[in-house]
């Protein structure tokens, strides 16, 4: 009877609750009928008076008004057609813009790339490797001016948040299974080919390029410290010529992944949404072709395969590099919208906060692990991990929530510890800077995560890849989605990495990929550059070391 | 050996591109391609690994 009681308590409390929260809704009143705005009601719009700006406009109150929308034809003045375009170009420049300054910033980890991986090195090889990250951005623009970007993006066939780019609109295909299989753009030799020269071709080339050039510098790292300057120079130019744009072109350029959807109803095609596997997962693979293929520095591993650890120089750099590459994902994740304004753009907020969480969360539990494992929390492994976890989350940043990306995150922490184990004991491949574990395992692992996270809530124009609804993961319902990120990432194992290994293998027989042992155990920066990276530094080696 | 590696490498790719057209059944789909992304890897760490590692420089 009590216990009646306090349920007939407890319903009148919630029923007294919600009605104290839910205000009376007054009677429906008649709407009154619209009244279309004609070109005279914007002419009755008065400008600030020119003596009032003249006296300036501290509170910003005179500044932006009607007077700053362009008149098309001056007899006429203001009509609603100027105003409806100023409106449409305001929403492209407020698009083009974010695009723009999230490709700077992207471009900025080129800095970040750069003195990680000469961190991480020993300071005998210092101006060699910065040089090679250094000049990858030069190389890999070049052979992406030239062609790369025409057999990514030549046929994209149209970036609605960038005003169209209607002239990309060439993509070679042909038919397998009854179904159209793009394969690699036509247009834009030279930005200039086929109607090429667009504002709107231009911000989607630039914002391109830098992705492109990220994932070339994966591979400096994992070469480093043996890599013949030449040979990398040919092999940045063809990896920005043709590797890394044609897995693009498949999976954002409209090629076969991105219609996997369309064609064989697996989710909503290929999805990624910056880059996990374009960038780098390609990078990643890349790197482990090119570890496989010049083998280990000397004295990496002993005799009996036993691996030794060779420090890099300076973990201040490391750790600084790794900052500066959290603060450039800024700008990959988030602008990987192509806008902020329309088509479901507003939630770079979103995009945003998932990578800063996912990023920590990568730092976090590889620093654990390390710490449980070794005794120690190492500064670079908790640098690698939070490498990691944003190249985890780069993939489905755009279509998880919180609680899934500091999942991803987390998971991507181990996961590179693992692999960098794996890949030094196992496999007694030589990576310097972890580049394979960070970028290849994560990368991949970032293009799963899609599959099975993506919650179905993000709206990015009301679909994706020409498929109506928001990406849906296998734990949210869609299986089919999980399929076609399966079928990416076997694309990238199985064919994007062969085509890696064959290309830098001709290089290897046509110039030499590695540079002579008196060359390493002197270090590169004089054989290879002319010059030391620290002249007025003694550089001990462990040969000298013995002598002294 | 590498170049067996290479085409078994080549050949997990193939399988899982395969499932594509052979069925419409999600499962069957799903389970091609994570037998190709396998083989994929075995042509890559069992094959064109082990044959370098078999001459590495910290063999002589």
């Amino acid at each position: 009877m009590k216990r009646l009681h306090a349920t007939a308590l407890t319903a009148i409390l919630f029923g007294v609750a919600a009605f104290a929260q839910t205000p009376a809704t007054p009677p429906p009143a008649a709407q009154p009928a619209p009244v279309a705005i004609t070109d005279a009601d914007v002419k009755n719009v008065e400008a600030p008076k020119a003596e009032l700006r003249a006296k300036g406009d501290p509170d910003g109150s005179l500044t932006g008004t009607v007077a700053d929308v362009a008149v098309s034809d001056s007899k006429k003045g203001l009509t609603i057609a100027d105003v409806i375009n100023q409106v449409g170009q305001n929403k492209i420049a407020v698009n083009f813009t974010w695009t723009l300054v999230c490709g700077f910033l992207v471009m900025f980890m080129q800095a970040g790339f750069a003195v990680v991986e000469t961190g991480l090195c020993r300071a005998k090889n210092a101006n060699h490797t910065m040089m090679m990250n250094f000049m990858v951005y030069g190389a890999g623009m070049l052979a992406y001016w030239l062609i790369g970007f025409t057999l990514q993006m030549g046929g994209v066939g149209g970036v609605g948040n960038l005003g169209g780019v209607t002239p990309l609109a060439t993509e070679y295909a042909i038919t397998i299974f009854g179904k159209t299989f793009g394969l690699f753009g036509q247009t834009g030799l030279f930005l200039t080919q086929g109607h090429t020269y667009d504002v709107g071709v231009m911000v989607v080339f630039l914002f391109q390029m830098v992705f492109m050039d990220t994932a070339l510098t994966i591979v400096t790292g994992t070469a480093a410290e043996r890599w013949k300057f030449s040979a990398f120079i040919v092999s940045s130019f063809i990896m920005g010529a043709l590797i890394y744009p044609l897995f693009a072109n498949w999976a954002w350029g409209g090629g076969w992944l991105a219609t996997l959807g369309t064609n064989f109803g697996l989710g909503k095609g290929y999805v990624d949404f910056a880059g996990s596997g374009v960038v780098h997962a390609v990078g990643g693979l890349s790197a482990l072709a090119m570890g496989i293929l010049i083998g280990p520095r000397i004295g990496k591993f002993s005799r009996d395969g036993r691996p030794h650890a060779m420090p890099g120089h300076d973990i201040v750099l490391v750790l600084t590099g790794c900052f500066i590459l959290a603060f450039g994902w800024f700008g990959f994740n988030p602008g990987s919208t192509l806008g902020a304004s329309g088509n479901g753009s507003l939630r770079i907020g979103s995009v945003a906060v998932n990578t800063m969480l996912a990023g920590m969360g990568g730092a976090f539990t590889s620093m654990l692990y390390m710490w449980l494992r070794y005794g120690k929390p190492d500064a670079s492994m908790s640098g690698n991990g939070l490498l990691a976890g944003l190249v985890a989350i780069t993939a489905p940043s755009g279509f998880v929530n919180t609680v899934c990306a500091v999942i991803i995150g987390l998971i991507a922490g181990v996961l590179v510890c693992i692999a960098v184990e794996f890949v030094e004991k196992s496999m007694k491949v030589d990576d310097p800077v972890g580049a394979i574990s960070v970028h290849g395992v994560n990368g991949l692992w970032g293009v799963i995560s899609v599959g099975l996270f993506a919650d179905g809530k993000s709206n990015y124009g009301g679909s994706w890849n020409g498929v109506t609804g928001s990406v849906t993961g296998l734990f949210y319902g869609d299986a089919s989605q999980f399929v076609a990120q399966l079928i990416g990432v076997s694309t990238l194992v199985g064919f994007v990495f062969v085509m890696s290994f064959v290309i830098n293998f001709a290089i290897d027989v046509f110039i030499g990929q590695r540079v002579s042992a008196a060359a390493e155990l002197e270090g590169l920066d004089l054989p290879e550059m002319g010059a030391l990276g620290y002249p007025e530094f003694e550089l001990r080696t462990p040969a000298t070391a013995g002598a002294q | 050996m590498t170049l067996i590696g290479l085409l078994i490498t080549l050949l997990g790719f193939i399988i899982s591109f395969l499932g594509l057209g052979l069925t419409t059944s999600t499962g069957v789909r799903m389970t091609m391609a994570i037998a190709g992304i396998l083989i994929s890897l075995f042509g890559i760490i069992g094959l064109i690994n082990r044959s370098y590692m078999k001459t590495a420089i910290w063999r002589r």
